[in-house]
C-alpha cells in the first residue's frame, strides 16, 4: 500500500469496528541534521519517522492512538485498541471531527537536502563566530531540513495531502574570557532555503555581538518601578500568555482572564497582531489544523480589541463559541512608528529585556523571573549589562501599559516580532 | 518490544558503534472539570546507531525493526560519520574510552495490566470527590498516566543491556477565583512503576485533597512576596529541583566544555562545608531512585557522581567523548530519550544529602524571610545563575509561619546562594514527576533535605 492507500485502509478498518466518526493521519518524513558541539562540527544525523494517529467517536465517546508502524497488523492493533479506548470512556457531545472540505493538496518547499551546503554553511557560521567574536564559545548549534509528507483524511470526506520542506537553524552560545563568562544565550530561525550567511537571519549578528559584552555585568542600583523593552527575542514569552489563555485549555477549565473578552478591550489599542499561517511573509506556517480544516489567516488583537478566542472543535462546542479558523502561531506583530533605538532615548530608568527565565504565569497572569542578556537603561542610554536583576509584574497590566511598539520588526521564519515597552514593571 | 540480543549484527559494525532498539509507550487521561478532555495512548518504536570515528559521530535511525532495517541504520550512520570524517580530519586519532558492562532488568509491575476504561472510572471517582466536597472551585483538571521506555542496547565495545523502565503520573490543577481573576495549585504524585503498581484506591488522595484545596485558599488570599535578597527555607519537597537547576546543569561535562562556569572551580571550595551533592545512578540508601539507570545508552555502568563533598567540587557528570576530553572515566551519564535521539549527557537522580538540623529550628531561627513548599518550572545557566517557580510558599515573621505568599520565583548565584548554607534538615524527600529539557526532554529524579539560605526572590 502507498501512503494514501495506507489511511483509507486504517479509514476503512474504524469504521468496520463501529466508529461513527473517525479519523486518520499519516506522516513520513525525513530529517538531516547537522551539530556542533564546543565549536566543533561534531555530528551528522539523518533520522526518519512515522507518525500514523487515528481518532474515533463511538456512542459520543472519544479515543485517540498515535503508532509509527504502517504495516497491516500494527494497524489492525491500533485499531482494537482506540475503540476499546473510546468505548471505556465518557460521552461528550461537544466531540466531533472536521466537516467535508474539498480534497486538497498543499506544499512548499525543497523535497529533499544539499548536505554539502548544509555543512557548507554551517562551517562558514562556525568561521565567522571564531573570527568576528574569538571569546565566544558555541556550545552547541544545530541545522536541520526536514521534509514531510503527510495525508489527512476522516469519515466526512476531507482529504488532505501535504508535503513541505523546510530549514532550520538553532545556535547556543556563550562568552568566556579567563573566569569570566556571560550567560549563555540561544535563537532560532526557519526558512524554506538558505540563501545567506547564517549570521544574517533573524537577530543572530547582534545576540553574537551583545554575548561578549555581556562577560562584564553589573548589578542594578536599586529597587524600582520601571520600564522593560522587550527584544523580539524575548516577546513570545509575554504573547504567549495571551493565546495561551484564549485557547482550548484555559477556556474550557474556565481560567482564563480573557474568556468573556471578546471583542473587548484587552490591551493597550496600540497592539494589533495576526496568526498568519498561510500568508507568504510566513516560512513556517501550516496548511491545515490539528482537527483538520484548511488553516486560514485571522487577527487576533486589532488596536487592543480581542477578535477571536482560539478554540478547537472541541472547545468550540464545550463553549457554545466560535471555532478558530487557525490553530494560532504564526504571529505577526503590526509595526509601531519609531525604531526600537528611538524607543530607547524615551526611557527614564529600565532594562532592555532580551531573555526572560521565568516561572510560568500565574493564572491570574502575575509573572517575576530573572532578566537575562539584558542591560540597563537610564536616561534613554543603555548603561550596562546586568546580572542578578528580576523582574516581577502582571502580563495583563503590562499589555495595559504599552509605551511604544517598534518600526523594526525580525522576521524568524516562524514569526515577525518588533519591541515593546511596557510601563509599571518592578526591578529588582 | 520483543526482548532478544542485538550482539547479531556486530559483523555490520566498521567503527565504534553502540546499535538500540527502544520502545517508549505514553498513555493519558485527562479529566477537565468531570469531562473527559484527554484518552490518549502511543507508541514509538524503532532502531538508531551511532558511530564515532576520528572525533566525529554519525547517527541514524528507522522506525522499522526488521534484520535489514537494523543493518541499513548502522550502514547509513557509518556513511555519516565518514561524510563528516571527508570534510574535517583535524581530530583523526581520537578514541573513545572503553567500557563494558552487561545488565538486564524489568520494572515493570507483575500485576495484570488495566485497562483504560479501569483508570478512566478511577479518575472519575477522584474527580467527584473533588466536585462533591468543593463546589467552590472554579475549574478541576486531573491527569492519569504513564510513561514506559523499553531499551536493548548493543555496543561494540561488548556492552549488551535491557532496561524496562515505566513512571506513573497523577497530577491535578485546581482552581479557585479570587476578586474575579483565578488562583491555581497542582500537585503530582506517582514515580518508578506502572500505575498497577503506585496508584491503589480513589480514597487514598482523599487526605491529600483536602490539604491542597486548603492551601490553594491560603494562597488565594496570600500576598505579594517583598522582592529582594531573603532568607528562605525551601521544603525537602522543593531542595531537589535546586540540586538539578542549580548546580546540576552546570557540572554537566558537556556543558563545562562549552563555557560553565564550573569548570574554573573543580576542587575548589563552591558551597558550605554542610553541602554534599550527589547524582545517584539507581539506588539511595538501599532503595531504587526514581528513574535508575545501570548501564547507560553508550553501554558504561552508571555509577554514582559524587559533584560536591563537604563543600568542595569534586567531579562532573561525564560520557565517554567527555571523558576521553577530561582524560577521565565515563560515568554513565549518557541517556537518550526516544530512538531516534542520540545519547546526551543528563542527570538522574540528583540530591542533596541530609544534615541534621530540624525543620521547626530552621524555621523559628529567621525573623524575617519566607518557607517555600511547591516548585513549578526552572532554569539554569552558565553562570550558575538559576531560577525557578515557587507556587506555594509562606512568610516567616519572627521565627514562625505567616501568610501565604502568591506565585513568585526565587534566583540567584548557585555557588554563591550554597555558600550561604547554614542549616539542612534530616529529612529525605525525592520526586521524579517533572521532564528536563536540553535538546531532548528525559524523565530525572531529584530529592533533597530542606535547606536553609539566601536567593533573590521576586514579587512587589
Amino acid at each position: 500500500m502507498n501512503q494514501k492507500e495506507t489511511v483509507s485502509y486504517c479509514l476503512d478498518a474504524l469504521k468496520k469496528a463501529g466508529a461513527e466518526k473517525a479519523v486518520c493521519s499519516l506522516t513520513n518524513s525525513e530529517k538531516k541534521e547537522l551539530n556542533v558541539e564546543f565549536g566543533e562540527m561534531s555530528l551528522f544525523r539523518t533520522t526518519f519517522d512515522t507518525s500514523m494517529g487515528m481518532s474515533v467517536i463511538v456512542d459520543q465517546k472519544k479515543g485517540a492512538t498515535s503508532i509509527n508502524k504502517t504495516d497491516k497488523d500494527s494497524i489492525d492493533t491500533a485499531v482494537k485498541l482506540v475503540m476499546d479506548m473510546a468505548r471505556g470512556s465518557q460521552p461528550d457531545d461537544a466531540y466531533d471531527i472536521a466537516e467535508n472540505q474539498s480534497p486538497q493538496t498543499f506544499s512548499k518547499g525543497d523535497e529533499s537536502a544539499n548536505q554539502d551546503k548544509m555543512y557548507q554553511s554551517l562551517e562558514e557560521f562556525v568561521d565567522y563566530v571564531k573570527s568576528t567574536y574569538p571569546q565566544i564559545q558555541i556550545e552547541a548549534a544545530t541545522m536541520d531540513f526536514n521534509h514531510s509528507k503527510s495525508f489527512f483524511q476522516n469519515t466526512n470526506g476531507v482529504d488532505f495531502e501535504v508535503r513541505e520542506g523546510m530549514y532550520g537553524f538553532s545556535p547556543m552560545f556563550l562568552s568566556k574570557d579567563g573566569k569570566n563568562t556571560s550567560s549563555f544565550n540561544y535563537t532560532g530561525v526557519s526558512a524554506l532555503e538558505i540563501d545567506k550567511p547564517l549570521y544574517k537571519y533573524g537577530t543572530i549578528d547582534s545576540l553574537l555581538k551583545q554575548s561578549v559584552e555581556q562577560l562584564q555585568t553589573q548589578n542594578i542600583p536599586e529597587k524600582f518601578v520601571g520600564q522593560i523593552l522587550v527584544t523580539p527575542d524575548c516577546l513570545g514569552d509575554f504573547l504567549g500568555f495571551i493565546t495561551g489563555d484564549i485557547s482550548d485549555g484555559k477556556m474550557i477549565t474556565g481560567n482564563s482572564i480573557y474568556k468573556n473578552k471578546l471583542n473587548k478591550q484587552i490591551t493597550h489599542p496600540k497592539l494589533t497582531f495576526h496568526s498568519h499561517p498561510v500568508s507568504n511573509e510566513i516560512a513556517d506556517g501550516y496548511f491545515v489544523t490539528s482537527d483538520g480544516y484548511i488553516a486560514e489567516n485571522s487577527t487576533i488583537v486589532k488596536n487592543g480589541i480581542l477578535k477571536t478566542h482560539l478554540l478547537g472543535i472541541y472547545g468550540a462546542n464545550k463553549l457554545e463559541k466560535n471555532r478558530a479558523v487557525n490553530d494560532g502561531g504564526a504571529t505577526i506583530v503590526e509595526a509601531g512608528d519609531n525604531p526600537h533605538s528611538d524607543i530607547i532615548k524615551n526611557i527614564e530608568k529600565g532594562l532592555l529585556l532580551a531573555r526572560f527565565s521565568g516561572g510560568n504565569p500565574s493564572s491570574n497572569g502575575d509573572i517575576s523571573g530573572v532578566a537575562k542578556n539584558s542591560y540597563y537603561i537610564e536616561n534613554g542610554e543603555i548603561k550596562y549589562p546586568i546580572s542578578e536583576t528580576m523582574i516581577s509584574g502582571n502580563i495583563q497590566e503590562m499589555f495595559n501599559n504599552i509605551g511604544e511598539i517598534s518600526s523594526d520588526r525580525i522576521d524568524f521564519g516562524y514569526c515577525i516580532f518588533p519591541w515593546i515597552s511596557f510601563k509599571g514593571v518592578t526591578i529588582s | 518490544m520483543k526482548h532478544e540480543s542485538l550482539n547479531k549484527y556486530k559483523d555490520s559494525f566498521t567503527h565504534y558503534t553502540e546499535l538500540r532498539v527502544q520502545e517508549n509507550r505514553n498513555n493519558r487521561v485527562q479529566l477537565t472539570n468531570g469531562d473527559v478532555t484527554g484518552n490518549v495512548a502511543t507508541t514509538e518504536s524503532g532502531v538508531s546507531a551511532r558511530v564515532f570515528k576520528d572525533g566525529n559521530w554519525g547517527f541514524s535511525s528507522n522506525p522499522n525493526i526488521t534484520d535489514d532495517s537494523i543493518v541499513s541504520v548502522v550502514k547509513a550512520s557509518t556513511e555519516n560519520v565518514q561524510f563528516m570524517n571527508t570534510k574535517d580530519s583535524s581530530r583523526c586519532g581520537y578514541f573513545l574510552p572503553e567500557t563494558k558492562a552487561n545488565y538486564d532488568i524489568d520494572l515493570g509491575t507483575k500485576k495484570d495490566r488495566q485497562n483504560q476504561k479501569y483508570w478512566v472510572d478511577f479518575i472519575r471517582e477522584v474527580d467527584a470527590y473533588i466536585e462533591n466536597k468543593f463546589p467552590e472551585l472554579l475549574s478541576r483538571n486531573l491527569v492519569l498516566g504513564g510513561l514506559d521506555m523499553e531499551k536493548s542496547l548493543y555496543t561494540s565495545d561488548g556492552s549488551e543491556s535491557y532496561s524496562m523502565t515505566p513512571r506513573a503520573l497523577f497530577a491535578m490543577a485546581l482552581s479557585i477565583e479570587k476578586d474575579g481573576a483565578p488562583v491555581s495549585i497542582m500537585n503530582p504524585w506517582g514515580g518508578l512503576g506502572h500505575l498497577e503498581d503506585k496508584i491503589f484506591q480513589p480514597s487514598d488522595y482523599f487526605s491529600d485533597i483536602d490539604a491542597l484545596v486548603e492551601k490553594l485558599k491560603q494562597k488565594a488570599d496570600g500576598v505579594h512576596a517583598n522582592a529582594g535578597m531573603k532568607d528562605v527555607i525551601l521544603d525537602a519537597d522543593l531542595a531537589g529541583i535546586l540540586a538539578h537547576e542549580a548546580i546540576g546543569h552546570t557540572t554537566e561535562a558537556d556543558l563545562v566544555l562549552g563555557g560553565s562556569v564550573a569548570g574554573d572551580f573543580l576542587n575548589q571550595e563552591v558551597a558550605s562545608p554542610l553541602i554534599t551533592l550527589i547524582d545517584y545512578a539507581n539506588t539511595y540508601d538501599g532503595e531504587t531512585c526514581p528513574v535508575p539507570v545501570y548501564v547507560d545508552d553508550e553501554g558504561t555502568k552508571s555509577e554514582d557522581v559524587t559533584i560536591i563533598k563537604d563543600g568542595v567540587l569534586k567531579r562532573f557528570m561525564h560520557n565517554k567523548d567527555s571523558a576521553r576530553h577530561f582524560e577521565t572515566e565515563p560515568t554513565g551519564n549518557a541517556r537518550a530519550f526516544e530512538f531516534s535521539d542520540e545519547p546526551l549527557i543528563r542527570m538522574r537522580n540528583t540530591a542533596f544529602v541530609p544534615g541534621t538540623s530540624s525543620l521547626d529550628d530552621m524555621i523559628a531561627s529567621i525573623d524575617d524571610g519566607y518557607y517555600l513548599v511547591k516548585t513549578g518550572n526552572g532554569q539554569a545557566d552558565s553562570t550558575s545563575e538559576f531560577m525557578f517557580a515557587i507556587t506555594m510558599g509562606y512568610e516567616i515573621k519572627n521565627g514562625k509561619i505567616g501568610r501565604a505568599i502568591k506565585d513568585t520565583t526565587i534566583s540567584g548565584i548557585a555557588f554563591d546562594v550554597l555558600k550561604t548554607v547554614d542549616m539542612i534538615s534530616s529529612d529525605m524527600s525525592w520526586s521524579s514527576a517533572g521532564m528536563c529539557g536540553k535538546k531532548q526532554l528525559i524523565p530525572v529524579g531529584m530529592g533533597g533535605p530542606a535547606i536553609k539560605c539566601k536567593v533573590n526572590i521576586g514579587g512587589r
